[in-house]
């Protein structure tokens, strides 16, 4: 990059780059303020913006909403789903893109499941669930209704298409030579895969957990829907301050920052991968 | 170590290391056919799409067929053929819905797309912090829709909002932004398009920067202006980028739920029902699940066909580059 003056051009461009990150960035800034705000500060017209901060609505949501039990049930069920689908996953992914088992015919399918419509198998779903609750596989498995083990694996299902199709394209950016050298020298299959490819997939993998993890944390209406109290995640006890007697706006906004925020640190410091995979399906293709 | 082979002779016996012993003797004489290999690594993932879609479906497909209104003592009831999907079809609520997800959904792709767009080439032209900006651009899309979508109800307020506030200064009177018929859409679509413009911007940006520098060199030493290099070389170069991130935007945008369930809940009266929000209406709080199974098939039906046409599109330009290449 040759030095060159800075430009009008530039400088115009910088101006509008920076109002819209002003523009993509103030709701988030709000959030986070009106966490922090003495809920007589709230309800105020018009908004304010300069405020006496309080931990108030934290306190309030941990200890008389539970929150910590939400956090816990998030951390656990999206680690879980994650580890699943990136075992499973992987597996299944490299078998599509060496050996494409079905012909395309079987990728294709697994791409339309991505599409269905949650109405069409929440149902479905609920009464699943509610029969392997009622078993002993299922109770030790934490298999049924309210349980994280249902969550686990709905969020596995959600995410395994998505990851078979994203880990797709890394795969086949592995020259097949490293493969086929390996094995003539001797390496088993399984041996090839775990020596030679998975160390080159890495990148490919670390990006595909990053996704799985923000889609089933930020996940809500399956969420709602097959727990009740002992499973609920983030998302859910968000929702929960919509109560009927009206809206809670401090301990929400404070619900909100904790169900938001982690996940934004958490982008910031991977943006590099998180750039990577979602232009790696788009480029490559 | 790989174990090396020594071909077999008359008395002299095969070295073998441990490692070829203890694999060999777990497996047959004859290694597990490449096919076999195959099916054995897709196995587990598949068996668990195939039981979590396909059991929900044969099931959505049985309700559909059938009398299903689960609050009535009779439940599941008799066959009663396609009368589920007759009714649909002449439901007015029905269309009505569908209507309104149509409108968010090519509102919100839209301008989704034509701002991603821009912003896109903006950044592709900045000189310094790009990594910076672009990852403070990341930011929305890490938000759960359901958390962020009440902070928006909480802006949008027409007495504690900070939206009127900003906007007194401008001249423009204080609005009921979600309780006006008129505006509460536009604003359901604005906060889509603030969570998910950064997406398309980023993809079309690498897109851009993935481009080939020599085709932009030669017009330009041919002279071409800056609207002819748009038009005749990033465009349909950018094509299978646009394509596939339209094709993505467009499935999401209609199966969005989570934004009108924080936002508005369907309200002020029916004004953003739409499908899949009157779907769950119908389904789980009225419990006419033949009637939500018919409708939901219908959904999915359309979604598919719609995405295999873009898909198979996206495929053969695909093909048709690589054929060039």
């Amino acid at each position: 990059m040759q030095a060159r003056t800075v430009t009008m051009t530039d400088l115009v461009r910088y101006t509008v780059v920076i109002a819209l990150l002003i523009l993509f960035l103030f709701p988030i800034y709000w959030m986070i303020a009106t966490s922090f705000k003495d809920p007589a500060d709230i309800l105020t017209r018009p908004p304010k913006w300069a405020f006496k901060p309080t931990l108030e609505n934290y306190r309030y949501a941990f200890e008389e909403a539970n929150f910590g039990l939400f956090i816990k049930n998030s951390l656990f069920v999206s680690l879980a789903s994650t580890a699943l689908v990136i075992v499973l996953g992987t597996l299944a992914s490299y078998s599509f893109a060496r050996y494409n088992p079905g012909a395309g015919h079987l990728m294709f399918f697994i791409l339309t499941t991505r599409m269905m419509p949650a109405i069409a198998v929440i149902i479905p779903y609920f009464l699943i669930f509610r029969e392997i609750g009622e078993t002993t596989i299922g109770q030790t498995l934490g298999l049924g209704l309210d349980k994280q083990g249902a969550l686990v694996v709905c969020y596995t299902m959600f995410n395994l298409p998505f990851a078979i199709w994203l880990m797709h394209s890394f795969f086949q950016d592995i020259p097949i030579e490293l493969e086929d050298s390996a094995r003539l020298d001797g390496y088993s299959r399984l041996q090839v895969l775990r020596r030679v490819v998975l160390p080159l997939a890495a990148a490919g993998i670390a990006v595909t957990a990053i996704f799985c993890l923000l889609f089933s944390w930020n996940e809500f209406l399956f969420a709602f829907l097959l727990t009740r109290s002992a499973a609920s995640t983030i998302t859910v006890g968000v929702n929960g301050f919509w109560t009927l007697r009206g809206i809670l706006w401090g301990p929400l906004s404070a619900a909100a920052t904790v169900c938001v925020v982690p996940m934004m640190v958490f982008a910031l410091l991977l943006q590099r991968y998180i750039v990577r995979g979602l232009t790696f399906g788009a480029v490559r293709g | 170590m790989p174990p090396h082979v020594r071909v077999a002779q008359k008395g002299v016996k095969m070295d073998r290391t441990i490692q070829e012993i203890s694999v060999a003797s777990k497996a047959p004489k004859k290694a597990m056919s490449d096919t076999w290999y195959s099916i054995l690594l897709i196995a587990p993932a598949m068996l668990i799409i195939f039981f979590f879609a396909l059991v929900p479906l044969f099931y959505a497909i049985y309700l559909s067929l059938r009398y299903a209104d689960l609050t009535s003592p009779a439940g599941i009831g008799p066959f009663v053929g396609l009368q589920n999907f007759r009714f649909a079809l002449n439901e007015g609520v029905f269309w009505m819905s569908t209507g309104h997800t149509l409108t968010f959904a090519v509102f919100a792709v839209g301008a989704e797309m034509v701002l991603g767009v821009t912003i896109a080439f903006q950044l592709n032209q900045l000189r310094w912090f790009k990594g910076v900006i672009r990852s403070l651009l990341l930011l929305p899309l890490a938000a759960a829709p359901i958390a962020v979508g009440q902070v928006w109800r909480y802006m949008y307020h027409m007495d504690f909002g900070v939206f009127n506030q900003i906007l007194a200064p401008l001249g423009i009177p204080a609005q009921n932004w979600l309780g006006d018929l008129r505006l509460v859409m536009p604003c359901v679509i604005v906060f889509d398009v603030w969570q998910w413009t950064p997406f398309v911007a980023l993809i079309v940006l690498a897109g851009l920067q993935s481009l080939p520098k020599e085709p932009f060199e030669a017009a330009e030493l041919d002279g071409a202006s800056t609207w002819q290099v748009l038009r005749r070389l990033t465009f349909p170069m950018l094509t299978p980028v646009l394509t596939l991130v339209f094709a993505l935007r467009s499935i999401d945008a209609i199966r969005m739920y989570d934004a009108v369930a924080s936002l508005t809940r369907g309200g002020p009266g029916m004004a953003t029902e739409t499908l899949t929000y009157y779907l769950f209406r119908l389904g789980l709080k009225y419990f006419r699940m033949d009637y939500a199974g018919a409708m939901s098939l219908l959904f999915l039906y359309v979604t598919v066909v719609f995405t295999a046409v873009v898909l198979r599109s996206m495929m053969r330009v695909q093909a048709e580059r690589a054929r060039r290449a």
